[in-house]
């Protein structure tokens, strides 16, 4: 029973008998066409990420009319002064928006990973009446837009008094139906039925069979709803923007829109297109950290949601 | 049957609460859900009773301190619940779900009845705002009435004049226009010199811009009473209207103005880098512009009256402005409304706000203060343009009204005058179309159009 | 050996296990357990999906105007919405997306996936991670510094241009636009499904195109003729996902908006359309119905691009 991520030597030998065989069938030249192909995809996708980079070391009058045009670095070199900007704009609101990032996109994500595990593995092992109901409803429930759902959220967390608060934001993000989804798909494959049944034989309950058995077969799936929950958290928008009132409460992307708003703003609006440039620039950097340096636990567990 | 719901959805979600809050065991800050929990600013007074306020306004924090200090029996707990729409999305949120709403609110005019139809303002003249009355400028105080009832206190306005580039203006040889028609002698003769740059911008997304544009031609787009919901007048294709558009669009097609969204990273660019040699600016464009501009050191930046349609008979006009309103939700409006007049009405309020956050103010007693008057700007060159331009601009506006569907309306209108720019129609066609569509709206919303 | 990709289900012999063999003890108790498992999300999908979602369509079952009070009007809005030409028309955008963005995503997706799966260099890896890094970037943020980009005299369109001695469109016209944000949405999310796609390729048996090798195919035949049928069904998942996604089009634009006011309009696609009725006009009922008739939409596309796919995907 090999799994997508656990197959060191599968891949190597994969890799040595792929190229071999490549090598009979062709020239074995280092592919220059391909490479070609995929250093303008590079330029493409990193392109705009550059320009943020080069935007994020320029004050408000280099944005707007500096000499380097707006793929180079300016005269004016404000790497370190932006943040230091960062740091002085409302007693440094930035930093404390990326700390709420950081708490919602993990709790969130942590969260609706636990929920998302074990029902997919109760969806999965369990033939309970009404599974077949529910897990439909729940696809189903996708479809209708989000939008639709922001004012009855609203008066949902203001009749508990949950509104402007950071429940607000951890409790709706708990839900994972797509989590719920893959978890359910790959528990199906990569938790056998037999070994479930021979832990029960030998005297196990369904929760130290669950623990003992099925969570470590799991673990790469884990990983990866945990990163796309970290990530859909993350992304989070319209309902903290709905939801929360005090600016100390924000996510990152809802306080730089709002600091957008101000720039554009004519009566009471204030420039601060460096900080929204130099802001943006720090807040995607954690998350491409953690892409980075998690990269081999998440790049074979995107593709377990394949349609059984 | 919404209390019933509510009820049972309360419950779920405690349960909700309770599970996921106690598996985390965190007890983390931030989770009483006591409203008091999310000022701001800190509160001087700690036995007061404390007013919630709602507010954009930069530098206000210092304006709250300087309330709290100076008063002991109300203390305002202060929230940025972000700039304008941000922040109406979540009061029309609250307004819906009929809590979270704060008890004093800042909006701007142009609003004001877009809340009223919702029964969301409270009425200010039960608690002596009519007392207050002679402290502001007679056209913003119009703007924040209907009829009789006063909805909201006025903070600041916009009243408008034309900002320039002299440097541009002197090597084209072009000498500061006083009427629309040396404005567009002046248009032509830039152009011809062959600077590169244009006149100025005439935006399809300028919404309170445009009309009032069209409002210093005699256009008067709305009639509407708050005391009378029901019942509205619409005459946005009146002729006053139509000629100023009319203007523009000889302009556009000439080539001689630019098309741009305003307030857009473009337009920031262009108003900075010399493409546009004049900015048609409200009073509070100046600070606007100075946020942008140490760009270009060698710009020369002047002001001057907005030109006008007959320099006989001049008329004035305002471009946006915001008040403070009492909502229906607050707890105490009598306290409520005693805060809305008096956290800009005085001059310690008003001269922060003036000084740290650049609004032009509408409160008399600083508005018509020599200080104020003789006010020197060293963007412009040391020019006081108060006393040149904006002072007399706002004596001027005699103030507007709004229709309590503005946004829908100025949505409109951008699409009107978007299409007439991409040359679909001619003026006068997008004001007719523009009528027809808010009559049709007006009435699928239940109004009786006069 | 059996990977998600692989065809051999696993239905059988689920079945079996969880019918035949046990007996009526064991089954209450999983009927028990099963529901233990499934209680903390279940009570969560309550309350934050269903229960809103109940009330939300409650609220599209009445109408209020903002001159008269609310009342019931049972399905009059949904009567109203799909006679609404601004619905329409906004679906008609959505449906235009769907048919040019999700091709255009797939096909960067696939052909860089099938490039990377033929490549082991230090180049390759690196690429693969450039090319995914977009999707670590919030979707708003993305956004705005498309905005900033497209912008012909803040951004870097026309020096990039002139390099090549080209003039720059301006990429927020009107007619430009909608390419504008097929670009957008194919920059965040093609690295996304690339991935998707490549891992699905990576969990084929080699073996399997070693024996077209020996016969002489060319690279290009065995991506086309076996690779590809072999990852059918993780396509028709990305492909489902981008096509509920685009049919509920709703950030990119709505960002975009704020430099292209004209170009895009409030109602450009169905769920801006509803989110500017109930935030900007005040219209919670309708915009509430609008919701739900796009819901309704969506779900059928779904599942009528299901039920054509259904071989591939391997759906009953």
């Amino acid at each position: 029973m090999a799994l997508v991520t656990d197959t060191p030597q599968r891949r190597d030998g994969r890799r040595a008998r792929g190229s071999a065989a490549r090598n009979r069938a062709r020239n074995g030249g280092p592919r220059i066409g391909s490479h070609i192909f995929l250093l303008m995809l590079v330029i493409y996708f990193v392109t705009p990420l550059w320009w943020l980079t080069v935007a994020s070391t320029k004050d408000t009058a280099g944005l707007f009319g500096g000499s380097g045009g707006p793929l180079w670095f300016d005269d004016g070199f404000h790497f370190f002064s932006n943040p230091q900007g960062l740091f002085e704009r409302q007693d440094g609101i930035y930093w404390r928006w990326l700390g709420n990032s950081f708490l919602y996109a993990i709790s969130g994500g942590v969260g609706a990973t636990v929920l998302a595990v074990l029902a997919g593995y109760g969806f999965a092992k369990y033939n309970f009446r009404g599974r077949g109901a529910f897990f439909g409803i729940l696809l189903g429930a996708v479809m209708v837009p989000l939008t639709a759902l922001v004012i009855p959220t609203f008066v949902l967390l203001s009749s508990v008094g949950l509104v402007n608060t950071i429940w607000a934001v951890i409790l709706p993000s708990l839900l994972s139906p797509f989590g719920v989804y893959l978890m359910r798909v790959f528990a199906q494959e990569a938790v056998p039925d037999e070994l479930l049944d021979a832990a029960r034989i030998d005297g196990a309950g369904e929760i130290r069979t669950f623990f003992q058995i099925a969570l470590p077969l799991l673990r790469p799936a884990i990983v990866t709803v945990l990163l796309l929950s970290v990530v859909g958290t993350w992304n989070n928008f319209f309902l903290p923007l709905a939801v929360l009132s005090d600016p100390l409460l924000l996510p990152v992307t809802v306080g730089l829109n709002g600091w957008q708003a101000l720039s554009n703003a004519g009566s009471g609006g204030e420039a601060l297109w460096n900080l929204i440039t130099t802001g943006a620039f720090i807040s995607i950097i954690p998350l491409i950290i953690a892409f980075l340096s998690l990269q081999k636990y998440w790049q074979g567990g995107l593709s377990l949601g394949s349609l059984k | 049957m919404k209390a019933k719901f509510l009820a049972s959805a309360g419950i779920v979600a405690a349960t909700a609460v309770a599970l996921t809050g106690c598996s985390g065991g965190s007890g983390s800050g931030g989770g009483g859900g006591s409203e008091a929990a999310s000022c701001t600013n800190t509160i001087v007074n700690a036995e007061a009773p404390q007013v919630t306020v709602w507010a954009w306004y930069p530098a206000f924090n210092e304006v709250v301190d300087q309330f709290n200090n100076a008063n002991d029996d109300v203390q305002i707990c202060w929230t940025n619940a972000g700039q304008g729409n941000d922040e109406y999305t979540k009061f029309s949120t609250s307004i819906e779900s009929g809590s979270g709403a704060p008890d004093v609110i800042q909006l701007e005019s142009e609003v004001l009845s877009s809340f009223t139809i919702r029964d969301s303002l409270v009425d200010l003249t039960e608690f002596g705002a009519n007392d207050v009355k002679a402290d502001y400028a007679e056209g913003a105080w119009e703007d924040a009435s209907s009829g009789d009832a006063v909805y909201a206190i006025p903070v600041d306005g916009g009243p408008m004049g034309m900002i320039y580039r002299q440097d541009l203006f002197d090597a084209a040889g072009i000498a500061v226009p006083t009427t629309w028609e040396e404005f567009e002698a002046a248009a032509r003769k830039l152009k011809e010199s062959g600077s590169g740059a244009v006149i100025g911008d005439f935006p399809t997304n300028g919404r309170a811009f445009n009309q009032a544009l069209f409002a210093q031609a005699g256009s008067v787009p709305f009639e509407y009473d708050s005391a009378n919901p029901q019942e509205i007048g619409i005459n946005v294709n009146d002729d006053g209207a139509k000629k100023v558009l009319e203007y523009w669009d000889g302009l556009v097609k000439d080539g001689l103005v630019a098309t741009d969204d305003a307030f857009t990273a473009d337009y920031n660019t262009k108003l900075v880098d010399g493409s546009y040699a004049v900015y048609l600016a409200a009073a509070w464009g100046p600070g606007y512009l100075q946020g942008l501009s140490d760009a270009d050191p060698t710009a020369v930046w002047r002001a001057a009256p907005l030109p006008q349609w007959d320099a006989a008979n001049p008329v004035q006009v305002n471009w946006g402005g915001s008040t403070f309103a009492v909502t229906e939700q607050a707890k105490d409006k009598e306290l409520a409304a005693k805060v809305a007049m008096g956290i800009f009405g005085n001059e310690e309020g008003m001269n922060l706000g003036v000084d740290k956050g650049a609004l032009f103010p509408s409160y008399a007693p600083v508005l018509d203060s020599p200080e104020f008057a003789d006010k020197e700007y060293e963007f412009f060159g040391g020019q006081q343009i108060n006393k040149d331009v904006f002072l007399d601009a706002a004596a001027g506006y005699e103030g507007a009204t709004f229709s309590p569907f503005q946004n829908y309306a100025y949505d409109q209108l951008t699409e009107q005058i978007y299409a007439m720019v991409q040359g679909e129609k001619d003026a006068s066609q997008a004001l007719d179309d523009l009528q027809a569509s808010l009559e049709q709206y007006a009435t699928e919303q239940g109004f009786t159009i006069k | 050996m059996a990977t998600t990709t692989a065809p051999t289900s696993s239905h059988p012999a689920e079945a079996t296990n969880q019918v035949k063999h046990r007996p009526d003890r064991n089954y209450r108790r999983k009927q028990r357990w099963g529901w233990l498992f499934v209680a903390p999300f279940a009570l969560i999908f309550l309350t934050f999906l269903i229960l809103p979602l109940v009330y939300a369509f409650r609220m599209s079952l009445f109408t209020s105007t903002l001159a008269t009070g609310n009342k019931f009007v049972g399905g009059d809005n949904y009567i109203k919405a799909f006679s609404d030409p601004i619905f329409l028309q906004g679906l008609g955008t959505v449906a235009k997306f769907a048919l040019i963005m999700i091709p255009a995503q797939m096909l960067v997706a696939l052909v860089a996936a099938l490039v990377l799966d033929n490549l082991a260099t230090w180049a390759s890896k690196f690429s693969r991670l450039m090319i995914f890094i977009p999707y670590a970037v919030p979707v708003v943020i993305g956004a705005l510094m498309w905005g900033f980009l497209y912008s012909p005299r803040f951004g870097p369109a026309s020096s990039i241009f002139g390099i090549f001695g080209l003039t720059a469109p301006d990429f927020l016209a009107q007619d430009n636009i909608f390419g504008s944000l097929v670009n957008i949405v194919t920059w965040q999310w093609a690295g996304y499904y690339m991935i998707i796609i490549y891992a699905a390729l990576r969990g084929i048996d080699p073996g399997i195109y070693e024996a077209a090798v020996l016969d002489g195919a060319s690279d290009r035949q065995i991506a086309l003729r076996i690779k590809v049928p072999m990852i059918s069904s993780s396509l028709v998942m990305v492909v489902i996902f981008a096509l509920i996604g685009t049919l509920q089009f709703f950030t990119e634009p709505q960002v975009l908006r704020g430099v292209a006011q004209g170009a895009i309009p409030v109602s450009y696609t169905p769920n801006m359309y509803a989110f500017t009725l109930a935030f900007s006009y005040s219209q919670f009922n309708y915009a509430s119905a609008i919701s739900f008739a796009l819901g309704i939409v969506v779900f059928v596309f779904s599942f009528i691009f299901l039920f054509l796919t259904r071989k591939q995907s391997g759906l009953k």
